[in-house]
């Protein structure tokens, strides 16, 4: 079984709305490795509306995303359907 | 001398319970413009959309009843050409900020340094503004395009009929295009989270709360001038002393609970203004410190560059003047001027959209690229 590479993003303590467009632009740019399962996306942040906006916007492109609560903040983990 | 003590504990309350439920929602309004431009994003304008609707019904609904001393609400002025243009530059103002005056403050409470330089950036902004102040109060009477405060009065009809048509707007709104008004998929996942519509009906309450026990709808900027005042007081008095714009009064109205007049300006002193204000805004950062808190999410994070600190402070000066020049910020505008139809909000709203744009093309352009790049791990 391939490994899956993790593409990691902080965004903690920047200005809205880094979190947003930064890992759109990250799943832009990867989102035929991230749908084939070769790459997940991590992201830490802060920003409790990306919580929501992050996983609508990736299930739109055929992906899904995690949300799990850290110490904190929280981590969003982008992956292929199959992956998650 | 009038005790405060009943107004400051009523504004606290409403500051505590606003910012907890802005914080659990994250209900930015600087998102609502933005990212409308910016990712085509319809949640939090619709959310907005019902809690104008809303707060439209629900003041209407008091003053028929009786339970609103003044009608239109008191401290909104003709509407002139200095409420569009304060509403760009506000606009321009709140995206680079990365929140407007409440959302700074919320943020503030759940720990974001970053809002800091936004606070510091207001009360720069305003303590400007009061070196302009001479010509620009010239700017607005001469600009001042109608005699009515309201389009009810402007049109002679009575208020009412403004709210059916809202609601009938609205409900069309809903009618057409349901997915905008629905929770995000997935926010029960969210510990704590509240869909931006639900925090919009509650905050439609609580400014409903805030008019009949207060007569006013929320607002905090003249805060900000009044912190400039007590600087600039301190720091250059003479000049402080020849400053026209911190000797005026802004607000004169009739307290609900009291029957009696409360009034205030600018100026340094601790006045009816202050009564209302200073409290709220103790109440939003501290009920968005407990929201946060009690999730276990209060944080201190440091994650920001020099450029989106300078963003956020340049962002939070544009705030100051423009609400200033408006005069009132977009939550007495929005949450308290739409809904009575007031002239000045409209021109506000009228403003905040190409503002809201351009700050995003700036925000983009100035502001973050090189920070995309600096943000993968």
């Amino acid at each position: 079984m391939n490994k899956v590479r993790v593409e990691r993003i902080d965004v903690q303590g920047q200005v809205c709305p880094s979190t947003l467009l930064l890992t759109l632009r990250e799943v832009n740019r990867l989102q035929e490795e991230i749908r084939s399962g070769a790459v997940q996306i991590e992201v830490r942040t802060d920003n409790r509306h990306a919580t929501v906006t992050i996983p609508g916007a990736v299930k739109s492109m055929g992906m899904t995303a995690r949300v799990h609560k850290e110490e904190n903040g929280y981590l969003i983990q982008i992956g292929a359907e199959k992956v998650q | 001398m009038f005790d405060f003590t009943l107004v400051m504990l009523i504004s606290l309350g409403l500051g505590l319970l606003a910012g907890g439920v802005m914080h659990r929602a994250d209900f930015c309004m600087t998102a609502t413009f933005r990212d409308l431009f910016l990712f085509r994003s319809t949640t939090l304008p619709a959310a907005l959309l019902v809690l104008v609707t809303v707060s439209a019904v629900l003041f209407e609904g008091l003053h028929l009843a009786g339970a609103l001393v003044q009608f239109p609400l008191p401290a909104y002025g003709l509407p002139s050409l200095a409420s569009l243009c304060g509403g760009i530059l506000f606009g321009i103002g709140m995206v680079l900020a990365g929140g407007c005056v409440v959302g700074i403050l919320y943020r503030l409470g759940a720990g974001a340094r970053l809002s800091l330089w936004g606070l510091a950036g207001l009360i720069a902004g305003s303590a400007l503004y009061a070196e302009i102040h001479p010509l620009w109060s010239t700017f607005a009477k001469t600009t001042t395009f109608a005699a009515a405060v309201t389009l009810p009065q402007w049109s002679g009809l009575p208020p009412w009929i403004f709210v059916l048509a809202l609601v009938a707007v609205t409900g069309l709104t809903i009618w057409r295009y349901p997915a905008a008004f629905v929770p995000p998929v997935g926010w029960r996942a969210v510990a704590g989270y509240i869909p931006p519509v639900y925090a919009a009906l509650a905050l439609a309450g609580i400014g409903a709360l805030s008019v009949v026990l207060l007569g006013v709808p929320m607002g905090v900027t003249t805060s900000y001038a009044k912190v400039a005042a007590v600087l600039e007081q301190a720091l250059l008095s003479e000049h402080f002393a020849a400053t026209e714009f911190f000797q005026g009064q802004t607000l004169d109205l009739t307290l609900p609970l009291a029957a009696q007049p409360l009034r205030g300006g600018p100026g340094p002193d601790f006045d009816g203004i202050a009564a209302i204000q200073y409290p709220l805004i103790i109440g939003i950062v501290l009920g968005a410190a407990l929201s946060a808190w009690h999730l276990g999410e209060w944080h201190g994070h440091e994650g920001a560059t020099r450029r989106q600190q300078f963003s956020v402070l340049c962002g939070g000066f544009l705030m100051g003047l423009a609400s200033r020049m408006t005069p009132g910020c977009n939550v007495w505008h929005l949450w308290g001027g739409l809904p009575i139809f007031a002239g000045q909000s409209i021109l506000f709203l009228l403003g905040i959209l190409p503002g809201a744009w351009f700050g995003g093309r700036l925000l983009l352009r100035w502001v973050l690229p090189d920070d995309h790049q600096g943000g993968r791990r």
